[in-house]
């Protein structure tokens, strides 16, 4: 089956017609499309937590955030750091797809966000308020904000919406395109009318620790496929896209961005943190399948490409496995400008991906100055470059061989429908 | 340079400190594992575990070591020497 | 989408075909089942190790649940108690079902685990082991999977040999509920041939001082004893549990959630959520013979029984309540709100098992259960 031109026996499209992001890039649309034209690096030193002790801190924090003017409705109180970049980012993407929360609560709706960390940025200040005072200081508002699905069900509450399935998707660092594939299979059987999908992260001490005592941490920036590269800088944020059926798009004369076509899923069950190989070949071997595209067709590769010795290699060698070792499309990793914003990183990733289709550029790997031979692939280094982009794969693999692949096509307009 | 001083033992105690560690973190008794018993072939060791075996040296010890030192640490004998050097800086 | 319930399957259905837990009672659906038919309380003071200090002095706690012990030394030093109790009831589960299952079609069979936000204990302790060393990264590297939420899911996975799709689903105390609905969605896009769901918790000092803080800030709606433990369930379609030798012990019939801005609204939303249900079963509220809500106590237990004296009106099925008898089970409250109409799954027509988040979340799940003569 033609991937963009589904026959008449085909599942119902589903396209993007929102997207809201916040990333230490830029925050909306706009100013992120600018920073990944651009290849702006969030890199800076880490406010989130003293780093004295560590050899070196750095990550790609979102600074100089108010929430204010997309938060309308719930207490800031009552959220944490990454719920509030959740259900800020729902407000741009809903604003962005030209809905009103009217529009949306009328609407039978699904709302699932993906997250490694959830609100583990209030535990970290928790602990540290246990050892200064003890577990009777814990703030109420605090101790009832934490758990995962405050950054799903707070989008429901500040959008006041009422039929609604609110579900938050904590796969670790591929969850934003779990997300976006439960998203896409709800539309697609008709169970909801419209989702509102993606990831949310913040920086938090807990997860810079264990990376960096896994050696995983780099000194300075992230250079991905780089010869000299020396691993990852943590990251936050989060994407939210609107997602709906083409025919509900079409009849509302929605903006579309691209069409989701499909994505894949599989575990590794084999390691708690190191990628395996022949198991990212089955993920992106089932997302081809399901989207109806072959390799050929594949114009961009957002690769998961965290910057690591061992993500790199195993990530490039699946990608050969797939694509051949002539045929690899370009092949970037987002996280050089972003660092690894966790369980928004694949969501922010898939916002790229769209606006790359829509705009007609690849964003470039940045901080990229010799290629390792050992995952040696087109990373459009350092800058953007024009191309016009049909079919892009978005990568996640996550810790404990959790895998996901997003296909996103070019919606070619109605008349090719 | 030219010459070496031979390196010196470490004491009998830090030894079997390090054995316990090591053993502790493979699962296995110690009567399992020798002085040259390897790690990876011998005892199932993975890239975590290694790194386990490292991060608890440092702290119990109190030393640090170098994540490129990984490479030597393949039996006892290997940690023992990587530990010795690493005392020494 | 959804089969009706009241005419003959023109397509397959969604089947619930065996089930495992590790619940207060201890492990093993039997003696969940023993536990709950004879109505005995599983809350009681909680061990010493277990209650380390927090403020609960009593719990539903899992009874001889020594991870090494049930597990084996191997793979086990790092392992905390969340992901034992998940990695022992997919086991027990496995080791039931029967062939067809991980070791004959790994890649085919699907994991969702629902979880809170993993286990905080773990998450805490590794905080602050980095905020209270000679240096902030003096911290054990093999807790780190631990910290991380999908470290149930995904290693269950690794000790079972289940390679298809792994998720971790977290929805407050409807999870076991957002979890089957996911669950049923991956069988029903054929993104796996059969699927374990269920949910987790863990009881430790750290999650009782979140719920008893948590409490401090509202007085209405307190949490009480908490529970732990862990429900697993295998979903597949009916024609192949039976082609595997397996019963059809209720068949998934609809889902349906919703949510409230205002706690007075929770009443409403659930009755709309449980009207929508049956109307996508096709079925009257009438043929509803077993009620298992959330019985959460407080404002949102008395909305709970209001929505559903609405919606019955004056019909009054069966009604099995487990909170006092287990604990406050957190994100696993709804997975065991399942198990409990597994076990007094004899009387066929509907089972509706009901939710309500102090989040403002609702929903319900409709089971069809097999009758007494079929």
């Amino acid at each position: 089956m033609d991937a963009t031109n589904g026959g008449p026996e085909a599942v119902p499209r589903v396209v993007i017609t929102g997207i809201g992001v916040v990333t230490s890039i830029g925050i909306g649309v706009r100013a992120f499309t600018f920073g990944l034209r651009e290849g702006r690096s969030g890199a800076r030193p880490i406010t989130a937590f003293d780093t004295t002790g560590f050899a070196h801190g750095n990550a790609c924090e979102v600074v100089d955030f108010d929430p204010a003017p997309w938060i309308r409705h719930t207490p800031l109180d009552d959220l944490g750091r990454a719920s509030t970049f959740s259900v800020a980012a729902a407000r741009m993407a809903a604003q962005d797809a030209g809905l009103v929360d009217e529009q949306i609560r009328q609407r039978r709706s699904l709302v699932s966000v993906g997250t490694t960390d959830g609100e583990s940025r209030d535990l970290d200040g928790l602990v540290a308020l246990d050892l200064e005072k003890g577990p009777e200081a814990f703030p109420p508002a605090v101790a009832r904000r934490y758990p995962a699905d405050r950054l799903s069900s707070g989008i429901v509450r500040e959008l006041r919406l009422e039929d609604v399935e609110a579900i938050t998707i904590a796969t670790a660092c591929a969850a934003g395109n779990y997300a976006i594939g439960y998203g896409l299979d709800a539309l697609r059987s008709g169970a909801v009318d419209i989702a509102l999908c993606g990831g949310a992260d913040a920086v938090c001490l807990k997860t810079f620790v264990g990376f960096y005592r896994l050696g995983t941490i780099a000194p300075d920036v992230c250079r991905p496929f780089d010869l000299n590269r020396q691993g990852l800088l943590t990251g936050e944020g989060a994407a939210i896209l609107v997602l709906e059926r083409l025919e509900s798009a079409l009849a509302r004369g929605a903006n579309i961005y691209a069409e989701v076509l499909g994505y894949g899923l599989a575990c590794d069950a084999l390691h708690p943190v190191a990628p395996d190989q022949s198991s990212i070949v089955r993920t992106i071997e089932a997302a081809h399948l399901d989207a109806g595209v072959s390799p050929d067709q594949v114009d961009l590769i957002s690769a998961h490409g965290t910057g690591t010795r061992a993500n790199d290699v195993t990530e490039v060698a699946a990608i050969r496995d797939v694509f051949g070792e002539d045929a690899m499309p370009p092949t970037i990793s987002i996280k050089s400008l972003i660092g690894h914003s966790m369980g928004a990183a694949s969501a922010i990733a898939a916002a790229a991906c769209a606006i790359a289709i829509t705009e007609g550029f690849i964003p470039p790997t940045i901080n990229h100055e010799q290629t390792d031979p050992e995952c040696a692939v087109d990373c459009v280094p350092n800058h953007a470059r024009a191309a016009d982009l049909r079919i892009v794969q978005n990568n996640a693999l996550a810790f404990g061989g959790n895998n996901a692949v997003l296909i996103l096509g070019k919606h070619l307009g109605p008349q090719q429908a | 340079m030219p010459f070496k001083n031979p390196p010196s033992p470490l004491a009998d105690e830090t030894k079997n400190t390090i054995k316990e560690i090591v053993c502790d973190i493979l699962e296995i008794e110690d009567d399992e594992m020798t002085d040259v018993s390897l790690f990876i072939d011998e005892h199932d060791m993975d890239s975590l575990r290694a790194i386990e075996i490292l991060a608890a040296i440092e702290k119990r010890l109190n030393v640090t070591i170098e994540q490129e030192e990984m490479a030597r640490m393949v039996n006892l004998e290997g940690v023992y020497a990587v530990v010795e050097q690493a005392a020494r800086n | 989408m959804v089969t009706s319930a009241g005419s003959p399957a023109h397509r397959d259905t969604t089947a619930i075909s065996c089930w495992a837990t590790a619940s207060p009672y201890g492990l093993g659906a039997s003696a969940f089942r023993a536990g709950l038919m004879t109505k005995q309380a599983a809350v009681r003071p909680l061990p010493e190790e277990l209650r380390a200090g927090g403020p609960h002095e009593e719990g539903g706690w899992v009874p001889d649940f020594d991870i090494k012990a049930v597990l084996g030394r191997k793979g086990t030093r790092s392992m905390d108690r969340l992901t034992a109790l998940t990695v022992a009831t997919v086991g027990m589960l496995l080791r039931s079902a029967g062939p067809g299952l991980a070791e004959d079609h790994p890649e085919a069979m699907g994991l969702v685990i629902g979880s809170g936000h993993g286990s905080v204990k773990s998450i805490m302790d590794f905080t602050k082991e980095s905020m209270t060393s000679a240096l902030p990264y003096h911290v054990d590297p093999g807790s780190v999977p631990n910290t991380v939420m999908n470290r149930a899911a995904s290693q269950s996975a690794i000790s079972h040999s289940i390679k298809g799709p792994n998720v971790t689903v977290s929805a407050g105390v409807l999870t076991g509920l957002i979890a089957l609905n996911y669950a049923t969605a991956l069988l029903r896009q054929r993104r796996a041939e059969a699927v374990l769901v269920g949910a987790s918790e863990e009881y430790s000092a750290q999650r009782s001082w979140l719920a008893q803080r948590a409490d401090a800030g509202d007085g209405q709606q307190t949490s009480g004893p908490l529970g732990e433990g862990s429900v697993l369930l295998l979903l597949e379609p009916a024609s192949r549990a039976v082609a595997y030798g397996r019963p059809v012990l209720a068949e998934v019939v609809a889902s349906r959630f919703t949510a409230f801005t205002e706690p007075e609204g929770a009443q409403r939303s659930l009755a709309r959520s449980v009207t929508g249900a049956l109307q996508e079963a096709r079925a009257s509220p009438d043929q509803v013979t077993l009620v298992v809500p959330s019985d959460r106590g407080g404002y949102l237990g008395d909305y709970e029984n209001a929505a559903l004296s609405a919606v019955l009106s004056d019909h009054r099925p069966q009604l099995v309540l487990t909170r006092a008898l287990i604990g406050d089970m957190s994100a696993a409250a709804a997975a065991f709100q399942l198990a409990a109409a597994l076990v007094h799954a004899n009387t066929g027509g509907l089972a509706l098992v009901t939710s309500v988040d102090p989040g403002g979340n609702a929903g319900c799940t409709l089971l069809r259960l097999p009758a007494a003569s079929s």
